[in-house]
C-alpha cells in the first residue's frame, strides 16, 4: 500500500490552469503520439505498408509522419513479410540497432508463423524466434486498416508501461541479440544451444515412407507439331540428325552438342531470345527415360514472334556437368546460376558460377527430389494426418529437432569467420571482374553494399558496388533475401493450391500471375475457357498493368528524391483500381480470381459502371497529371535523361522483356508476338522508344497505361454475356500427362510457367520464368561507369518485383 | 526554357492541395464526415482529401472481401453445419485445417459432424478455397480484419471458429 502524498497546495492564480499526472502518464502519452517506424520492406505485406502511410489510411495521423530508412532513428520495426534465413541476420541487425524502448509488429502470417511459406527450406518460421513481438496482425495480407488497428493495440499497451519496470531502463545493459549465422542452415542462438543440449531436442518424427519418391511418368509421343515452330524442329533434326531425338513437346539434344545446336538456332534461325532456362530432377526415372537423370530444358523464342523451341538435355546425377550457354546467351547466367544452386548442375563456361538464392556454404540442392527440408511432412498435399482422424493438430516445429526449420549436420560449430565465408567468392569477384589491365590499381577504390535492407532497392534486394571515387567499376546484385521456395511448395501442392501462392509472386500484379498459371494449367487439361471469362480475364490483366506502372513511375520518382509525393499520386488510383479488385475477387491484394476454364466468380452488380467511370473520367485526367508531374520536370529529366542506357542488342541478348526492352526500341510484345486469350481481337498499339535510358523506360510506362485504357474501353464495351467457368472444378483435380511452358505479358514483361506433369494431382515440376529477374540480368553491365547516385534510377527504371526475382 | 517544368510540377502539386478547398466549398460545411459523404469522397470523382478517418469512420467492405475463415452455426439448432467431409482439408493449400470426424460410439461407423476442427489462424493464407469448395456452405470466410493479438495466434478450435450467421 503506499502512503498517501501531500500535494502541494495549489496557489490560488494557478488553479484550473494547472494539472498534476504521474511522470508515467505524461511520459507514455508523449511516446505513444510519437511512434517512428522503420522505412523497412520485406514482401508482400510491405505493400499493404505503403498502402498504410498513403493518403487514403495516412498513418501520419497517429504520429507516424516520417517513416525512418536507418534504425537508429526508428523505434517501430513492422515486420512486414517473409522473414526469410538469409536476411535473418540483418533484420537481428536492423533490430539490434533500434533506439530503446523499441517495438515489434508482426504484420502478416508469414511474420508470425512463416504462412503459406512455412515449409519452405529457407523461410523462418516467425520472426519471434529471432527477436521479441509486440502485437501480431494475423492476415495474408492484413488490410491497412488491420495494421493501423495493430498500431492502436501496440499504443493501447504504452498506458500499462512503467518507467522504473521498462526493459529499455533497466540497470543491467541490454547486449542485444547475437546475429544468427549461416552455416549450412540458419544458426540462431536457439538452435545452436539445442545442438550442445540434445535432450532438449524434439525427437524427430517418422516420416511416412509411402510417399516418398515415387517414380514421375511422361508419355513420349510422337512428335506433334506445334505452331510454326514445327518447321524449326524440322530443321533442327535434319541438321543434327544424330544428336537430336524427338520429344513430345521439344527436342532431346545431347549434352556435347547443346552449345552447338544454341548457336544454330541463333545464328541460321533467329531464336535470339533465350526465354526460359532450367532443370528437372528424375532420380526415379520414369519409363521413357533409361536412367536417372537431370534433365535441363532450354527454351527459344524470336522476336518476330511464334512459340518456343523447347531443348531438352540429360545429364547424370552424380556429377552433373555441361557446357554453359552464357558466354553466347547471357540471358543464361543468372538462370543457370540457378540450376547449379537449386538442382547443383555444374557449368562449364559459365564466368561466376556462384549460388544465386541460397547462400554459399548451404548445405545441398534444395530442388532435388529427394532432398527434403527439416519440416518434410509428405511428398504431396493434402496431408493424411489432417483427415479423418486429424484430432491432435501439431505445429510443424514439434517435427523438428531445432523445432525450427533447421538442419544442421551433427557436431557442426560455427567458425570463428562465418559470415566471411557466405560472401567470399562474392567479394574475390567484386575486387577481380572488370579489371583495366593498364591501370591494375584504382584510385580510392572502395566496395560499397546497398541493401538488402534499403529504401531504394524495392525490396530485399542488395547491390555490391565497387567505386573509384563516385564512379561504379563493377556491380554485382546479390538475390535470395526474399527467396521463399516457391518452386519447392509448388511441387508439393496440388495444381489448384498453386494458385493463391502465385499471388505472391509479383504481389503488384496478382492477376496477371493468376493468369499465366492458369493459362498453362488450361494448355495442359486442353480446356476452352468461356467468352465472358476472356474479356474479363483482359479487363483485370489492363487493370493490373496500370497499376503496376503508375506503381512503377510512382516508386522511381521516390528514388529520384521526391520522396513519397510521386508515389502518392500512383497510390491513390491504385486505392481505386484495388476496390475493384477487391469487389469481384473479396482481396486486396491476393486475388486468386484466375481458374483453369475461367475466373472463380462473376461480375457484382454496378462493377462495369464504376469501372467504366473510372477508365473514362478518372484515369485519363489524372495519368495525364502524374505525366505533366513527372515527365515534363527538369529535375527528373537531369537524373534519368541518357543514365543506364541499355542498347536494344544487348537487351535482347540478355532476355530482358517487357516495357524495358520496348524503351530500347525494340517492339516485342507477347500480346501480338504470341497472342494469348483474345488479345488479337483488340485494338492497340506497342509503344517503343527509342534511347533506351531511364526516362524513356519511365515515359515508356505512360505510353502503355494510355494504350491499356484503350484496351480497357473496347473491353467494358463488349463484355459479354453467358457464363464465366467452362468446367466444374474438382479439389484434387488431376492433369494429363505432358510437360508446357506458357508465357504471357505480364506489366513486367515476359512471365512464364514451365509445368511438368506425371498426370496425378501434383505438378511434377513448376517453374516460374521470372520476368524481373531476367530484367536484371544487363544490369551489372549497365550501371558500369555510372556514378552512384544513378544506381537507384536505374534500378528504379527497371521495375523489379523481389517476390518475384527470388521467388 | 529550363525551370519551367519544374514549376509546372510545383502548381501540380500546389492545384491538388486547393482543391480540398475547393470541394469543401462546393458541399458546404460538414460534408467531410458525414457517412454518406464518404462514398462520394472515396468515389471515381473525388477531388479533395482522400483519407479514411479509421477508426473513426470505416470504408464499406465489399461483400466478397474477405480475410480469415469461420464456420458456421446453424442459427436454430446452434450446431455447426460442418458434416466433417474433409474437402477444406483437402484444398487448404497451407494445410491448416485439422479434422476429426465424430465416429458412433456404438456401431463405430462415421458420424456426419466433426468431432474436432482446427484451424491454424496464423498460417491461413486467406485464399478462400475452403470456402469456395465446401459443398455445404459451412465454412465461411469473414471480412473481420481488427484481430491483432499480444500473443501468437495458433490453432483455433471449433468453438472458437463458430459464427452464427
Amino acid at each position: 500500500m503506499k502512503a498517501p502524498v501531500n500535494l502541494p497546495e495549489i496557489p490560488p492564480e494557478l488553479r484550473g490552469n494547472v494539472k498534476l499526472i504521474s511522470f508515467d502518464t505524461l511520459y507514455n502519452w508523449a511516446r505513444k503520439r510519437s511512434l517512428w517506424p522503420m522505412l523497412f520492406g520485406l514482401a508482400c505485406c510491405a505493400f499493404e505498408m505503403i498502402a498504410t502511410a498513403a493518403s487514403r489510411y495516412d498513418m501520419a495521423r497517429f504520429g507516424m509522419e516520417i517513416m525512418r530508412a536507418s534504425p537508429r532513428q526508428a523505434d517501430l520495426l513492422i515486420v512486414n513479410g517473409t522473414v526469410t534465413k538469409k536476411m535473418a541476420p540483418q533484420v537481428v541487425r536492423l533490430y539490434d540497432q533500434m533506439a530503446e524502448p523499441k517495438y515489434v509488429i508482426a504484420m502478416g502470417a508469414c511474420a508470425i508463423s512463416g504462412g503459406p511459406f512455412k515449409e519452405g527450406y529457407n523461410v523462418v518460421s516467425g520472426v519471434d524466434r529471432l527477436i521479441p513481438v509486440d502485437v501480431y496482425i494475423p492476415g495474408c495480407p492484413p488490410r491497412p486498416e488491420s495494421l493501423l488497428q495493430g498500431i492502436l493495440a501496440l499504443q493501447a499497451r504504452f498506458d500499462h508501461e512503467n518507467i522504473a519496470s521498462m526493459r529499455a531502463f533497466q540497470k543491467t545493459p541490454d547486449e542485444g541479440i547475437p546475429v544468427p549465422l549461416l552455416g549450412p542452415d540458419l544458426a540462431d542462438w536457439q538452435t545452436l544451444w539445442l545442438q550442445s543440449h540434445p535432450e532438449m531436442q524434439v525427437a524427430p518424427e517418422l516420416v511416412d515412407e509411402e510417399t516418398i519418391s515415387q517414380p514421375g511418368r511422361i508419355h513420349p509421343l510422337e512428335p506433334v507439331p506445334f505452331g510454326d515452330t514445327a518447321k524449326t524442329v524440322l530443321i533442327l533434326q535434319s541438321r543434327f540428325p544424330r544428336d537430336i531425338q524427338p520429344l513430345e513437346d521439344g527436342l532431346l539434344v545431347s549434352p556435347s552438342k547443346i552449345l552447338q545446336v544454341a548457336d544454330y538456332l541463333r545464328e541460321q534461325l533467329s531464336y535470339r531470345i533465350l526465354s526460359n532456362l532450367t532443370a528437372v530432377d528424375y532420380p526415379n526415372p520414369p519409363e521413357d527415360i533409361p536412367e536417372s537423370c537431370i534433365d535441363v530444358v532450354y527454351h527459344f523464342s524470336r522476336l518476330s514472334g511464334g512459340g518456343t523451341v523447347a531443348l531438352h538435355t540429360r545429364v547424370n546425377r552424380t556429377e552433373p556437368r555441361l557446357a554453359s550457354l552464357t558466354p553466347n546467351f547471357p540471358a543464361a547466367n543468372f538462370q543457370e546460376r540457378e540450376i547449379w544452386d537449386l538442382f547443383g548442375v555444374r557449368f562449364e563456361g559459365h564466368p561466376d558460377l556462384r549460388r544465386l538464392l541460397m547462400w554459399e556454404g548451404f548445405e545441398g540442392y534444395p530442388m532435388r527430389k529427394d532432398w527434403h527440408e527439416a519440416y518434410f511432412e509428405a511428398e504431396h498435399k493434402p496431408y493424411r494426418s489432417r483427415f479423418p482422424n486429424g484430432s491432435k493438430p501439431r505445429s510443424a516445429e514439434s517435427r523438428s529437432p531445432f523445432r525450427a526449420n533447421v538442419r544442421l549436420p551433427e557436431g557442426w560449430q560455427p567458425a570463428e569467420d562465418g559470415i566471411e565465408e557466405v560472401d567470399r567468392l562474392l567479394y574475390e569477384r567484386m575486387l577481380s571482374a572488370d579489371r583495366d589491365p593498364a591501370k591494375p590499381l584504382g584510385t580510392e577504390e572502395l566496395i560499397l553494399n546497398f541493401g538488402p535492407h534499403h529504401p531504394s532497392t524495392h525490396g530485399v534486394f542488395r547491390m555490391v558496388a565497387r567505386l573509384d571515387g563516385e564512379t561504379v567499376q563493377h556491380l554485382e546484385p546479390v538475390f535470395g533475401y526474399l527467396h521463399r521456395n516457391h518452386e519447392k511448395i509448388g511441387e508439393r501442392n496440388t495444381w489448384l493450391q498453386n494458385i493463391p501462392y502465385t499471388d505472391r509472386l509479383d504481389y503488384i500484379n496478382g492477376m496477371t500471375n493468376n493468369l499465366a498459371y492458369c493459362l498453362a494449367l488450361e494448355k495442359l487439361l486442353g480446356w476452352e475457357v468461356p467468352e465472358r471469362a476472356e474479356v474479363l480475364r483482359i479487363i483485370m490483366s489492363e487493370f493490373s498493368r496500370i497499376v503496376n506502372h503508375m506503381l512503377a513511375a510512382g516508386f522511381l520518382s521516390n528514388e529520384l528524391g521526391l520522396y513519397f509525393t510521386g508515389s502518392l499520386y500512383a497510390l491513390e488510383e491504385r486505392e481505386l483500381i484495388l476496390d475493384l479488385f477487391e469487389a469481384v475477387s473479396g482481396g486486396r491484394m491476393m486475388f486468386n480470381y484466375m481458374r483453369p476454364g475461367g475466373v472463380a466468380a462473376d461480375l457484382p452488380p454496378g462493377w462495369v459502371e464504376r469501372a467504366r467511370e473510372l477508365v473514362r473520367e478518372r484515369l485519363p485526367q489524372k495519368v495525364k497529371t502524374m505525366q505533366t508531374f513527372l515527365l515534363d520536370n527538369d529535375i527528373i529529366q537531369a537524373r534519368t535523361l541518357g543514365i543506364g542506357v541499355l542498347p536494344p542488342e544487348m537487351a535482347v541478348a540478355c532476355g530482358v522483356t517487357g516495357p524495358v526492352l520496348r524503351a530500347s526500341n525494340v517492339p516485342y510484345d507477347l500480346r501480338r508476338a504470341d497472342p494469348y486469350g483474345i488479345y488479337d481481337r483488340f485494338e492497340f498499339d506497342i509503344c517503343t522508344r527509342q534511347h533506351g535510358d531511364a526516362y524513356d523506360r519511365l515515359a515508356l510506362r505512360f505510353d502503355e497505361i494510355w494504350q491499356s485504357l484503350r484496351i480497357l474501353e473496347q473491353a467494358l464495351e463488349r463484355l459479354p454475356k453467358g457464363p464465366v467457368q467452362s468446367h466444374k472444378l474438382t479439389p484434387l483435380l488431376s492433369v494429363p500427362a505432358g510437360e508446357t511452358y506458357t508465357r504471357i505479358e505480364a506489366p513486367k514483361g515476359e512471365l512464364g510457367f514451365y509445368l511438368v506433369s506425371d498426370g496425378r494431382r501434383n505438378p511434377y515440376r513448376y517453374h516460374v520464368r521470372s520476368t524481373s529477374l531476367l530484367n536484371l540480368t544487363p544490369l551489372s553491365a549497365i550501371c558500369r561507369g555510372a556514378k552512384v547516385a544513378d544506381l537507384v534510377a536505374i534500378l528504379g527504371s527497371l521495375d523489379l518485383t523481389l517476390g518475384e526475382v527470388d521467388r | 526554357m529550363t525551370g519551367w517544368g519544374v514549376l509546372k510540377s510545383l502548381w501540380t502539386v500546389l492545384r491538388h492541395f486547393f482543391m480540398t478547398y475547393v470541394d469543401d466549398f462546393r458541399y458546404g460545411p460538414g460534408r467531410r464526415y458525414r457517412p454518406e459523404a464518404l462514398a462520394e469522397r472515396q468515389g471515381a470523382k473525388a477531388q479533395g482529401i482522400f483519407t479514411v478517418q479509421y477508426p473513426r469512420e470505416r470504408l464499406p467492405l465489399p461483400e466478397r472481401s474477405r480475410n480469415l475463415p469461420f464456420l458456421v452455426e446453424d442459427a436454430t439448432t446452434g450446431a455447426l453445419r460442418c458434416t466433417a467431409c474433409g474437402i477444406c482439408t483437402q484444398v487448404c493449400p497451407v494445410q491448416c485445417i485439422w479434422i476429426e470426424r465424430a465416429v458412433d460410439a456404438e456401431t463405430g461407423r462415421p458420424l456426419r459432424r466433426p468431432a474436432q476442427y482446427h484451424l491454424d489462424i496464423s498460417l491461413c493464407m486467406g485464399c478462400g478455397f475452403c470456402a469456395e469448395f465446401c459443398p455445404f456452405d459451412a465454412i465461411k470466410m469473414g471480412s473481420d480484419f481488427e484481430v491483432s493479438s499480444y500473443e501468437r495466434p495458433g490453432f483455433l478450435d471449433a468453438t472458437q471458429l463458430a459464427r452464427r450467421l
